[in-house]
């Protein structure tokens, strides 16, 4: 700016290359800065940022499930050019992150460029107008009014505004003059601006989430321990896992699945909830947690989701019948998922595995959640002699199997009862600084919208004349920022009020 | 809701309305009555058991019926303003709403009442979840009942103001179409996946609804503000028959105008009484010809419209309406052959059997692909399924088709948006003719422009705060939940895509030059990219929110 002052000042004398350059760069400059805080240039990046995301929308993004599959399905010139183009990532592709870049930097310059005026409507009120530009706004009016003096009557007026609802009233007399203001949430200029942080407020957060914000998966089977969690990375149709460390370790020592029908399979949707037990362990000690659905867990910064669940039949619990070789009544016992239960003759039975369909036994990778062939599998120590393996069927399911009615440790065991459960649980792993951040940023906006949106700042002037022969001339004017209609309504009631005519319309 | 909704006001009170007037709580009287009852609708059905008591689907349809009836007793008050027409279409409207509203809370009882028993009968009552698991926000059927009352309550709050009340004109049957859209898509429950089983869903999907509910209202403002601002009925008549081939291009799969299959339609086809259709589509007869003639008359309507308004051509502007009313009828007819021949087709045997006689049948190009799809179903490798010949799997898919051929049916529920989209595009002719008749006396009883374009922006202001607050606790939700709170997936980015438009229309009153009409558009276009949001993604596009 001082260059281009410079150059101004030195009238007639012929500009040296480096002034009238340092005078292009400065209107360059000023025509930059501009173009970046019109409201204008805000709409078109708010269009353009629209057809970015319509791009996102119809073109298959890399991390979606299904991208390889979309991905070989288009030509080699679709491939060539989306790829090019980085639409098959065009939330992460740069021209996107410097069209956000550039709509804060619009927001911000706008707000600069703007804010001064909205100001003076909170520092400088305009407190007197005169009769035509009252006549000019969008609602106004003339009244021949009656009354003892100029004051009384500006009294009078300005008790109708309050009671009309705009509160904020003053008095000021110029001369032979009587000006009554009156206003309402005058704040409201200041509320786009509020939005505006609100705003940039969330971008701010989504800023670091996407640069220091982690997400991984860590599968968990009970009884064992993790200290990382796998993260995803995409590149076209290729993925590959990423190992991270993680600052404790995860013991898993429970997991449970909720079902709405016990005899049903373990399905998605034939299930309330998926919990997971686990013991974190770090040099501040061990910390016992519940992780289910819709109720993640925290720790320093890292949060535990319930996240997914091999559909591998297993039990939780088994409720095995043992009927004693020798004759007796049989005898019931429940044994957890790894453990083990005592007889009162000493007999250890611990339950070495479970088989969800015999047909298809302990692959873990097969879809055996409707439990159509259960069996579990024991370990039977009697107190004295060698311990033996034992099957439990359901009473009815290989009645009459060799390996199903031969006594091991002095019982045959049948299968009356157990609790299903999968055979892992994945438990989502997020450390995320951003995240607060965008939550103060939301609570701002929702704040925010609804003091700009449903408020507005509105405003009536009066100015009272004295007329020949004791009558006062009073002309009204106001204006809104918003909410016309309620204004007009508001407008009307008060001019009814002033000039004492019955009201039309009663407020509730 | 907001405050032109909450303020009493007397713009045009004439002394009748001074009168009816005299209390707020009178004007609001409608939208009191209409929630009042449906939820003592809702509490006599706790009461009284689900088996004597009106089901939610007929709650439903006497709603639609509702919608539609107001929406002619406005249209009636519009061309020849009459007090009783005007009155019968406000207490139609609170009936629809109140039909609408008692439709959905009948319909969360009854989601309760289902699942209660498979508790009761497991005496596992005491583990029976919380009620909220039941709120009937689980899937599209769901959202566009919700949807449709929110554009329905909207309307009733709005018409507190008497010269608004014609909005029901253009926004009840909006609504109708969203409640017919939910009848194609039929209102079987679904088992909920428990990660859906937050308390956030009633928040988002609630929210949802009413914003999409003043979107909607919102729009048919904007388009009331461009017919009164004077844009001429042959510009909506190009846009709306533009909307018409689109949709006539792109439904079946692009199959009516393609060359290769020029003038055919497929719907794709049920066996037995399955809830979701199979990879076979069935040729319905005659529809796609329909279909054709309509989109000849549609092409030829824009031509002769553009050249009336580039050349002012009279005649070029009579015979652009000619076209139009007889593309109307084009559509109807395509319409009426489409519910016809799904009413009536049963066991859809080979196109070669019958011969190309007037039933629906498969054509044998549809066997390759539908072997594909079955091999594909049985989750075979992309491989192993490329390994087969053409014959190969040209025969597999004959011989299936023979063989359940007796099982095949159509359903509207094969495709419900593409059903509603033609009737949608219907619809929108219907309105542009009835636009092109006495328009002039039609402007003429609109209120002023400058009220419209308050309402507009007012409108859009809701929309816009209340599409923030659907963005925003959508993220809480997702974050809650899942652990990431925007991870672009194509609903999200849909609202957000909308919402940036209602922001791009707010913020172009403040930019010079861009003032009432070209406002307007983007309202237009923020309304359409809702409507994109709420149907195409589900249906179009994959993502996390594909179940509703």
């Amino acid at each position: 700016m001082s260059a281009a002052e410079e150059t101004k000042g030195k009238v007639g004398v012929k500009p040296t290359w480096q002034a009238s350059l340092a005078g292009a760069i400065s209107s360059g400059v000023t025509s930059l800065l501009n173009l970046l805080s019109s409201v204008r240039f805000g709409v078109s990046l708010l269009v353009l940022l629209v057809i970015a995301s319509m791009i996102g929308m119809l073109i298959m993004q890399q991390s979606v499930e299904g991208f390889d599959k979309y991905y070989a399905e288009l030509t080699p010139s679709q491939q060539f050019l989306y790829g090019r183009l980085g639409w098959f990532d065009i939330y992460h592709v740069w021209y996107f992150n410097a069209l956000l870049l550039v709509l804060s930097l619009n927001i911000v310059l706008a707000s600069i460029d703007r804010f001064p005026k909205a100001w003076t409507f909170i520092s400088r009120k305009k407190l007197d107008a005169g009769a035509a530009w009252l006549k000019g706004q969008e609602q106004s009016a003339e009244l021949k009014l009656e009354g003892e003096s100029r004051q009384s009557l500006a009294e009078r007026i300005s008790a109708a505004c309050q009671s009309v609802g705009l509160k904020k009233t003053k008095i000021t007399e110029k001369g032979a003059r009587t000006f009554v203001f009156a206003e309402m949430n005058a704040w409201n200029r200041l509320g786009a601006y509020a939005v505006h942080v609100a705003l940039l407020m969330i971008f701010l957060g989504g800023f670091l989430t996407s640069h220091f914000g982690r997400t991984g998966m860590m599968w968990l089977l009970p009884g064992v321990t993790e200290s990382t969690m796998t993260e995803t990375e995409f590149d076209l149709d290729q993925s590959k896992p990423v190992t991270l460390q993680l600052p404790f370790e995860v013991t898993c020592t429970d997991i449970q699945q909720k079902l709405v029908k016990r005899d049903g399979p373990i399905t998605a949707g034939n299930t309330t909830d998926w919990l997971t037990r686990i013991r974190i362990k770090d040099e501040s000690g061990e910390h016992d947690a519940l992780v289910h659905m819709n109720a993640p867990y925290d720790y320093r910064g890292y949060r535990f989701f319930q996240a997914s669940f091999a559909p591998a039949g297993m039990a939780r619990t088994v409720t095995v019948r043992l009927t004693p070789e020798k004759g007796g009544e049989p005898l019931d016992v429940t044994i957890p998922r790894d453990g083990s239960a005592t007889l009162p003759d000493g007999t250890v039975i611990a339950l070495a595995d479970f088989w969800a369909d015999v047909s298809v036994r302990d692959d873990k990778n097969v879809d055996t959640s409707d439990y159509n062939n259960p069996a579990a599998i024991l370990n039977v120590k009697p107190p004295q002699g060698q311990a033996d393996r034992a099957f439990a069927f359901p009473p009815g399911m290989a009645e009459n199997a060799p390996i199903a009615k031969r006594p091991v440790g002095g019982y045959t065991y049948r299968l009356v009862d157990f609790e299903k459960v999968p055979y892992m649980h994945a438990l989502s792993i997020q450390h995320d600084p951003g995240s607060t951040v965008v939550y103060i940023g939301f609570g701002l906006l929702a704040l925010t919208l609804v003091a700009v949106f449903f408020f507005s700042h509105q405003r009536v002037w009066a100015l009272i004349e004295e007329k020949a022969g004791g009558a006062y001339e009073v002309v009204l004017g106001g204006n809104t920022n918003r909410n016309r209609l309620a204004f007009e309504g508001r407008f009307k009631r008060l001019i009814n009020n002033i000039s004492g005519k019955p009201q039309e319309v009663e407020e509730s | 809701m907001s405050e032109v909704l909450k303020q009493p006001a007397i713009i045009g009170s004439s002394g009748q309305e001074a009168k009816a007037g005299r209390s707020v709580l009178i004007s609001y009287l409608p939208a009191i009555l209409a929630l009042g009852g449906s939820v003592l609708l809702v509490l006599l059905r706790i009461r009284v058991g689900g088996e004597h008591f009106v089901s939610d689907g007929a709650l439903m349809m006497l709603a639609l019926a509702s919608y539609l009836t107001a929406a002619v007793f406005h249209l009636t008050n519009l061309y020849a303003p009459t007090s009783w027409a005007q009155k019968l279409g406000l207490w139609c409207t609170t009936l629809g709403v109140f039909f609408n509203l008692s439709s959905w809370g009948v319909r969360w009882v009854a989601a309760h009442d289902r699942e209660f028993q498979t508790y009761l009968s497991q005496g596992r009552l005491a583990e029976m979840p919380w009620a909220f698991r039941y709120i009937p926000f689980a899937n599209l059927y769901d959202l566009s009942l919700a949807f449709a009352f929110g554009a329905g309550i909207t309307t009733l709050l709005i018409a507190h103001r008497k010269n608004f009340r014609f909005l029901g004109a253009i926004s009840l049957p909006l609504a109708a179409l969203i409640l017919l859209l939910a009848r194609f898509i039929g209102g079987e429950f679904i088992e909920l996946p428990a990660v859906l089983d937050s308390y956030w869903r009633p928040i988002h999907v609630g929210i949802a609804s009413l914003s999409y509910g003043v979107a909607l209202v919102c729009f048919a403002v904007a388009v009331i503000y461009l017919l009164k601002d004077g844009v001429k009925v042959e510009a909506f008549a190009i846009w709306s028959s533009i909307f018409a081939i689109a949709v006539i291009a792109t439904i079946s799969k692009f199959s009516v105008f393609s060359p290769s299959t020029f003038g055919t339609y497929t719907a794709s086809t049920f066996i037995g009484d399955a809830r979701s259709p199979i990879g076979l589509r069935a040729n319905l007869p005659y529809v796609g010809w329909a279909l054709v003639v309509s989109g000849v008359l549609l092409l030829a309507t824009i031509i002769t419209f553009i050249k009336y308004l580039w050349q002012k051509d009279e005649a070029a502007r009579k015979w652009g309406r000619r076209l139009l009313k007889l593309s109307l009828v084009a559509q109807a007819c395509a319409i009426l052959l489409f519910v016809s021949q799904v009413k009536s087709a049963a066991a859809i045997k080979p196109c070669a059997e019958t011969g190309g006689a007037s039933a629906a049948c498969i054509d044998e190009r549809q066997y390759e692909k539908f072997a594909v799809w079955v091999h594909q179903q049985q989750k075979e490798a992309p491989e192993q399924i490329a390994m087969l010949s053409s014959e190969q799997l040209r025969a597999e898919g004959e011989e299936m088709v023979r063989r359940n051929a007796p099982l095949l049916k159509l359903s509207p529920k094969a495709n419900p948006v593409e059903l509603s989209a033609l009737i949608t595009a219907f619809a929108g002719t219907l309105f542009v003719t009835l636009f092109g008749f006495r328009t002039e006396k039609l402007r003429e009883h609109l209120p002023p422009a400058e009220k419209l374009d308050s309402l507009v922006y007012k409108l859009a202001g809701v929309a816009f705060a209340g599409l923030a607050l659907l963005l925003m606790t959508g993220a809480v939700w997702a974050n809650e939940s899942w652990g990431r709170y925007w991870g672009w997936d194509s609903k999200e980015t849909g609202a957000f895509v909308a919402w940036l438009t209602y922001g791009a229309f707010l913020h172009s009153r403040i930019a010079r030059g861009w003032h009432g009409r070209k406002s307007a558009y983007f309202a237009v276009v923020a309304f359409l990219l809702v409507i994109f949001t709420y149907l195409g993604v589900s249906y179009l596009l994959p993502g996390l929110h594909s179940y509703a």
